[in-house]
């Protein structure tokens, strides 16, 4: 702590000091330049990027997983089923301004990043039922192309497990070893499984591969801890369910050789099938979860 | 020409239009009527009769330009006061002309509004302050002329009200007593508090005040604003007197009641000082009064010592004072939105230790002036 000096103020310091300082400021703002007051309604003030404010949904990048609508703590959104020309059928969110809280994590936790908060803030009217905004009064297909993107992207091979054929060739490729063959319980075929944080997103493994099942994608970091399916096969009817339901195209139904029982004519049935799941794509939003009707699927953390 | 000729030569002429129809009543009407409606013909063309009406007129045409001088001074207050703290003050209404016509908005605001009286004040006091408070302020006004024949005069020779000054000093006093009514029969705290700031106030800043007012009536050898300002035709009082005129100007200060000394309506401490209780247009009546008497004391402090009306003829007379009376009231201003306030025990230790010694100093300066004949 500093010494409290009792300071003898002068005359100069009482009176010619601060109406020295207000005469500085009336010059700058009167002579030199303008007051520093933003006259509202007709000036605007440049708000910063990362400003909270209405909505918009990039209907090209969201694949429709509801993730949004699961966090949202105020249950301000919901999934509207929508037919879209370009897009078919599909599911969007829509947000209601009148409780949202501008927290942001809808928009934190869309693993496309597909959800921004924009700096447009007047959304006050005269009724409520006006700023409870349909997903296609929130659709801004450009909005997030232009904005910094602030999340961390990964480059990583991407799965299509209908072209695979098992051939281990992109294993053989990989320079930091990360790739390794894991059989498919039952199934009688392996897929590749990535250990994803060796991974340098080199696209080797892509290049190689004969059947192109492989591609290389970016995919964003998530900030949260995605909850993944746990795969009961004992459960599971092969009815493909989950399949429909997955808005990621992470499942895939595979055929189990062997299990084929003969009808009753005597001729040879079809196969069993399972379903087998690629992480890589899963963004953990339970919807094969709730679909499945014979609890073939477990996941824990998610909402029934 | 006065302006008293003036005002004068219009009742005349309005006097004279009238009474056409009185003479022709008592032409028409028989007996008695017709002479008593020639009686009121003659008295209203008598001399006195119109002398009285035409300074009533003066006094109309002096209270009109008072106003718009109080008009323009708050919205100069305002403006100037947004800029040095670096916003815009009043824009939107009437924003063409800067925004002037806010004033007029927010009188009208306050005409709209409910007038109360507390219930448990008293009456008579409560209604009597502002009556006072407005009227000694109105009286202080009409005393000051503006140009050499532009004045409340009392006849076609006169010039100007004798002893005005001294007129005007004693009104512009009376302030503090109303103010000192005000807050006690609000019955209420801080209006009392105000009121009895008001009183101690005035006894640190009225000494000094009219030590270097008598200063001034030393060198100029008149009690007349006329009078004062041609002794200054030469040279402006402000040169030989800068002394006095700092202490003229920091006394004003105390007197009409700005920042570092307006102890009685102090925001921060009391509500609203003595005019808590006050709503409606009363209180705008105060708050109009309040920089009517700051255009007095600017009007006060030109006729003193800046040598009033006195400047180049390019620019008529009474527009002369005018520019100075703003010129001061703008310095007030500037001084009044810089400093903090200060406590009552300082103002005191102010008025005696500092300004009364000065105005003392500044009154041996006038005399010595003027027992070498200099003035």
């Amino acid at each position: 702590m500093a010494e409290a000096k009792k300071k003898r103020m002068s005359t100069f310091g009482y009176v010619a000091k601060p109406m020295g300082r207000t005469i500085r400021q009336f010059y700058g703002s009167f002579v030199r330049g303008r007051p520093n007051t933003i006259l509202y309604p007709y000036q605007k003030l440049e708000l910063p990027p990362t400003y909270r404010g209405k909505h918009t949904i990039d209907f090209k990048r969201c694949i429709g997983c509801s993730n949004c609508v699961q966090i949202c703590p105020n249950d301000c959104m919901w999934m509207q089923k929508l037919e879209d020309p370009e897009l078919g059928k599909i599911e969007r969110p829509g947000i209601d301004m009148g409780r949202c809280m501008f927290c942001g994590l809808c928009v934190e936790v869309c693993p496309t990043v597909a959800i921004h908060e924009t700096v447009e803030f007047e959304l006050a009217d005269n009724l409520r039922a006006r700023i409870k905004f349909d997903p296609r009064e929130l659709r801004d297909d450009k909005y997030a192309d232009s904005v910094v993107e602030e999340r961390v992207k990964h480059t990583i091979p991407v799965l299509d497990l209908d072209k695979c054929t098992g051939c281990e060739k992109c294993a053989g490729e990989c320079p930091e070893m990360c790739i390794a063959m894991m059989p498919i319980e039952a199934a009688g075929k392996s897929k590749p499984e990535f250990t994803l944080n060796r991974c340098t997103g080199e696209g080797k493994c892509a290049v190689s591969c004969p059947e192109k099942a492989l591609t290389m994608k970016d995919v964003y970091e998530s900030y949260f801890e995605m909850p993944e399916p746990k795969f009961v096969l004992k459960k599971c009817t092969g009815c493909g369910a989950c399949v429909r339901a997955c808005p990621a195209d992470a499942i895939y139904m595979m055929e189990m050789p062997g299990t084929a029982k003969p009808t009753k004519d005597g001729k040879p049935g079809k196969n069993k099938k399972r379903a087998v799941f690629v992480f890589e794509k899963c963004v953990g939003c339970g919807k094969c979860f709730r679909s499945c009707k014979f609890d073939a699927i477990d996941m824990e953390g998610v909402e029934e | 020409m006065n302006l008293f000729q003036f005002c004068y030569g219009l009742i005349h002429w309005l006097v004279i239009l009238v009474n056409h129809l009185w003479y022709w009543l008592g032409g028409v009407l028989p007996g008695a009527l017709g002479d008593f409606f020639t009686g009121i013909g003659d008295l209203a063309a008598s001399h006195g009769n119109i002398a009285v009406f035409a300074i009533l007129l003066e006094v109309i045409v002096f209270v009109i330009i008072a106003f718009i001088n109080v008009l323009n001074f708050i919205w100069l207050d305002r403006k100037f006061m947004g800029r040095m703290f670096d916003f815009y003050g009043p824009y939107y209404v009437g924003y063409r002309i800067g925004g002037w016509l806010q004033n007029i908005a927010d009188g009208m605001k306050l005409f709209v509004k409910e007038i109360i009286t507390p219930a448990k004040a008293d009456k008579a006091g409560f209604l009597l302050a502002p009556i006072i408070f407005i009227g000694s302020s109105f009286l202080a006004l009409s005393t000051i002329p503006l140009g050499s024949n532009f004045g409340v005069e009392t006849s076609a020779h006169d010039t100007g009200v004798p002893g005005g000054a001294l007129i005007a000093f004693a009104f512009f006093a009376i302030a503090p007593f109303s103010i000192l009514v005000a807050g006690w029969s609000s019955n209420n705290k801080y209006t009392l508090i105000g009121g009895m700031r008001s009183a101690a106030q005035m006894m640190s800043y009225e000494i000094p005040l009219l030590l270097t007012v008598a200063s001034v009536f030393l060198l100029a050898g008149s009690f007349s604003f006329n009078g004062i300002i041609d002794a200054q035709k030469g040279i402006w009082f402000v040169i030989p007197l800068f002394l006095g005129f700092v202490v003229f100007l920091v006394c004003l200060m105390a007197e009409v009641e700005v920042q570092p000394f307006d102890l009685p309506e102090a925001e921060a401490e009391l509500v609203e000082g003595w005019t808590t209780e006050y709503s409606g247009m009363r209180f705008g009546l105060f708050m109009m009064t309040s920089y009517l008497r700051g255009y007095i004391g600017g009007a006060l402090a030109t006729a003193l010592f800046l040598g009033g009306w006195h400047g180049p003829t390019l620019i008529p007379e009474p527009i002369w004072f005018l520019i100075k009376a703003y010129i001061v009231f703008v310095v007030i201003e500037w001084a009044r939105w810089s400093l903090p306030r200060i406590r009552v025990d300082q103002i005191l230790n102010l008025g005696w230790k500092r300004l009364m010694p000065l105005a003392v100093v500044n009154l041996l300066i006038a005399a010595t002036f003027k027992t070498l004949g200099w003035f």
